[in-house]
Parts: C-alpha cells; structure tokens; sequence
C-alpha cells in the first residue's frame, strides 16, 4: 500500500523483510504485517474470542514485533516468530484484564467478526458461531494448539515452536481439547451425510 | 472381554499416539468389534474437520488502518527511521500535496471559522492557515454570517507567512480533550461544525512547536494545529489531509514532540 519505495515487494521474503526493517526502510515492517495479517488476525480473534480484544492484542502484538525485530534470530520462519508474539498478546491480554473465559455471545459485531456470512447453503455462519463457543470453553492452552494445528494447519512441531513448549505437549492439548469439542459438535456430523441434510430432524440436536 | 467404552480422552490421545503400545493395542482391539467407539473416533476427527473449515475472517479494514498508523507512529518515535521517515516524506511531498489540497479546501470553512473567531477576540493570532476557495460550509447562517466578513479578507495564498518553514497553519487552543480513538471524529467535528469550535486564540507555533509539526507533517500541510488535551494531558493535536477526502491523518504529541497517539481515518 504504502511501499512507493520498492518495486515487487511481494517477491521479497519475509526475513529480507525483518532485516530491511532492522536496518531502518520504513516500508518493510507494514508490508510484513500486511502480507500475514489476515492469519494473524485469525489467531488472535480464535484466540480471544472477542473481536475488540482481539484488535487491541494484534495492535500490542505488531508494535512489539516492531521493537523486538532486531532480536529476530533467523532460525525459525518469520511466521512462527509473528504467531508466536500474537499469541503471547492474546495471553498479555487475558491475564492483565482477567478478561471472562467465554465470550458473551450476542452482539452483532462479534457474530459478523467471528463468523462471516458467506453465500453457503451449509450454513458456514452457524458452524462458525458454534466453533467460536464451543473454542472459548476451552483453557488457553489447549485453544492455542487446536487454533494453530486444526485451524491455521501449522505441523505439531511448527505448533511447539509457536508456543515454545515439546511438540508433546502440543500432542497431548490437542487432544484433550478434541475431546472437549467433540461433544459440543457433534451436531455438525450430520452435514457430512446427505440424507439428513436438510432432512426432517432440520440439522442435528441441539 | 470387552471393557467399557472409551471416552472421547482416550479416544483423543489414541488417535495422537499418546498412549502406552498396550493400551493402544487393546483400545485399537475394542474399536474392531464396537460402533458407539468407532462412531466416537470419528467425531474427533470431524472435530478438525470443522475447525480447519471455518471460515478465516478477513482483518476488518478499519483494524488494518489502525495498524498502519500505530507502526507509522512506531516510527516516528525511532530516530533512525525517523530520518528516512523523513526522505521519504519529502519524496512523497508532490503526491500528497494535491491530496492536501483538496482536503484543506473541503476543511477550509471551519478553519476560516477559527481565524475569524480569532481574529474577533483579540486580534490576528493565528498565523493564517489555507483559506478556502469556496466556502461551502454548513448552512447555519448565525455563526455564517459572523465568519463571512473576515474571510474576506484573508489572503488565500498563505503559505508564506507561516512560521519557519513549516507549511501554512494556525495554532488552535479549542481546549478539547482529545480521546483515543476519537481523533478523527473529533477534529472532523470541529471541520463539520463552525459554531461549535471554542477558540481561545493563541500565537503561532513557537519554534519547538514548528519543528514538531514539521516534523509530523512531513511536507504536508497541517489541517489543524490545536494546542490542547490528550486523554487529559496537555498535547498538541496536529491533523493531516488524509487519505480521502473528510479523513484526517491525526497525531498526538507531547510537549517533547513524543507521539501519545495517532489514527488515521
């Protein structure tokens, strides 16, 4: 958008962006953030539930990937390391406003924010909403791998890198937060078989 | 033989192979010969499933600005890219300026409003901003018709009597106090709504101030100067055309120039 500067800034990747940055082009850390910041955004908004907390902790999170740019180490990918600040503002943010576990559900904003309406006769919106709640049940640290390995599809080693803990541990939250989920949808199995779409039961107990 | 039936737990840690080789065997054994287990295994996969299914939202339009702005005051608040911040700026300098144009213009009403109420109160403190070519302004005739006469005599080149080198502007004291999050809605008021804008009057920017602005403004010319509040605390407000017409580009600085805020509309 902004980047007049330089030609193919798409071409450049992410830690010729990082290192651009690091030594003062003023265009390469906005371009950073522009090219990931639907993921980003889609990580912090799972993570917290609420699309105003969610905006003020990615808003934490690109201003403290700004300062601590330089202290980047090249060894993991770009988008591990951005994950990784995202999610620890998410964590910043639950802590210091001890904000409610689960998301009061509804308003407006936060169904349209969480749950995009989309042209779908299987109902996309619906999913979304009971995915939202059913993910806000969930401790954080369970959240966290689920959004990351089951949602954003990161590898289980990518996940513990993210969340620096053993890619067994990232195992093991991922399960019991399955095993949380599963009872609460349940219901949307019914899609995956023809005959009770849209059949007489109207999609699945409650 | 069979045991109960396994938990969702279980279930879980199976499929993630968490379990001890025996345990798995034998929950492994219990799924050949039970439906209710497999049915239970496959609700956990449908589990991720649905997760990787849902639908990624788009970055609301108005969070990715916010962003921008926030990593563009970044900036300004770091000295080394401050000085390209600046090369830029004045590279940038041709383009912006007919964007400023046009904004200045459409703000013109209101900060001839201001220089008149100025002007009123105790003589012509204000270091005249750019005076609108037309005055399109509401249609309050009250207020109107009390900014008409000064206008008229307002140069509309201005430029140059500004201090320092800094482009044309009044320095405003509305005495608002400014909220996070309302900047642009608040200096948009006070552009919308001639008769409710409290000027003090005041000087013009003293030197520290210009090269504050100055170094905001980065070559564009300042909408609105407004020595005033922020969240409470004194601050001067500078506005910028921004990117479309009725936006601004709006900035909050300390007494040191050190930004407290800026959103952009």
């Amino acid at each position: 958008m902004t980047s007049v500067s330089m030609r193919r800034v798409d071409d450049v990747p992410d830690k010729e962006l990082l290192a651009r940055h690091a030594e003062g082009d003023p265009h390469a850390f906005a371009e950073l953030v522009n090219r990931h910041r639907d993921r980003m955004w889609a990580v912090a908004l799972r993570t917290l539930g609420d699309p105003e907390e969610a905006a003020d902790a990615l808003q934490d999170a690109c201003l403290s990937a700004f300062r601590a740019a330089g202290r980047f180490r090249g060894d993991a990918a770009v988008t591990t390391w951005l994950h990784r600040i995202v999610v620890n503002a998410c964590l910043d943010r639950l802590r210091r406003k001890s904000v409610r576990p689960a998301t009061p559900m509804g308003d407006d904003a936060t169904f349209d924010a969480v749950a995009p309406k989309m042209p779908d006769p299987t109902d996309a919106h619906g999913v979304s909403l009971d995915v939202h709640s059913a993910l806000s049940q969930l401790p954080f640290e369970q959240r966290a791998a689920l959004i990351l390995v089951d949602m954003m599809g990161y590898s289980v080693d990518d996940a513990a890198q993210v969340l620096e803990v053993p890619p067994g541990t990232i195992k093991s939250r991922c399960a019991r937060g399955r095993a949380r989920l599963a009872p609460l949808l349940v219901h949307h199995r019914n899609r995956r078989d023809p005959k009770n779409v849209g059949g007489m039961e109207g999609g699945g107990m409650p | 033989m069979n045991p109960a039936h396994y938990d969702y737990e279980t279930l879980a840690d199976l499929a993630e192979g968490l379990l001890e080789d025996d345990q798995a065997a034998s929950v492994n054994a219990h799924l050949d010969t039970c439906a209710d287990c497999r049915d239970r295994s496959a609700d956990l996969a449908d589990v991720s499933r649905i997760l990787a299914e849902a639908p990624v939202p788009s970055m609301p339009a108005e969070l990715a600005e916010r962003i921008d702005s926030a990593i563009a005051a970044e900036s300004l608040n770091d000295a080394t890219v401050v000085s390209l911040e600046q090369r830029r700026g004045r590279r940038h300098w041709r383009i912006m300026s007919a964007a400023a144009a046009t904004v200045v213009v459409l703000g013109g009403g209101a900060v001839v409003g201001k220089m008149a109420l100025n002007g009123a109160s105790d003589g012509n403190h204000s270091q005249s901003a750019g005076a609108p070519v037309t005055d399109r302004t509401n249609s309050n005739g009250d207020s109107a018709s009390r900014m008409a006469p000064t206008m008229g005599t307002k140069s509309l080149d201005t430029t140059a009597s500004a201090p320092k080198a800094a482009p044309g502007y009044s320095v405003s004291h509305t005495g608002t106090d400014y909220r996070q999050g309302q900047l642009n809605q608040q200096v948009g008021r006070m552009f919308g709504k001639g008769p409710e804008l409290q000027v003090g009057g005041g000087p013009g920017a003293d030197e520290q101030l210009a090269q504050c602005v100055s170094k905001v403004a980065q070559g564009k010319k300042p909408v609105l100067v407004d020595s005033a509040k922020y969240e409470g605390k004194q601050a001067t407000v500078i506005a910028l055309p921004g990117t479309k017409a009725g936006a601004f580009d709006v900035w909050a600085v300390g007494a040191d120039c050190s930004v407290l805020k800026h959103e952009s509309a």
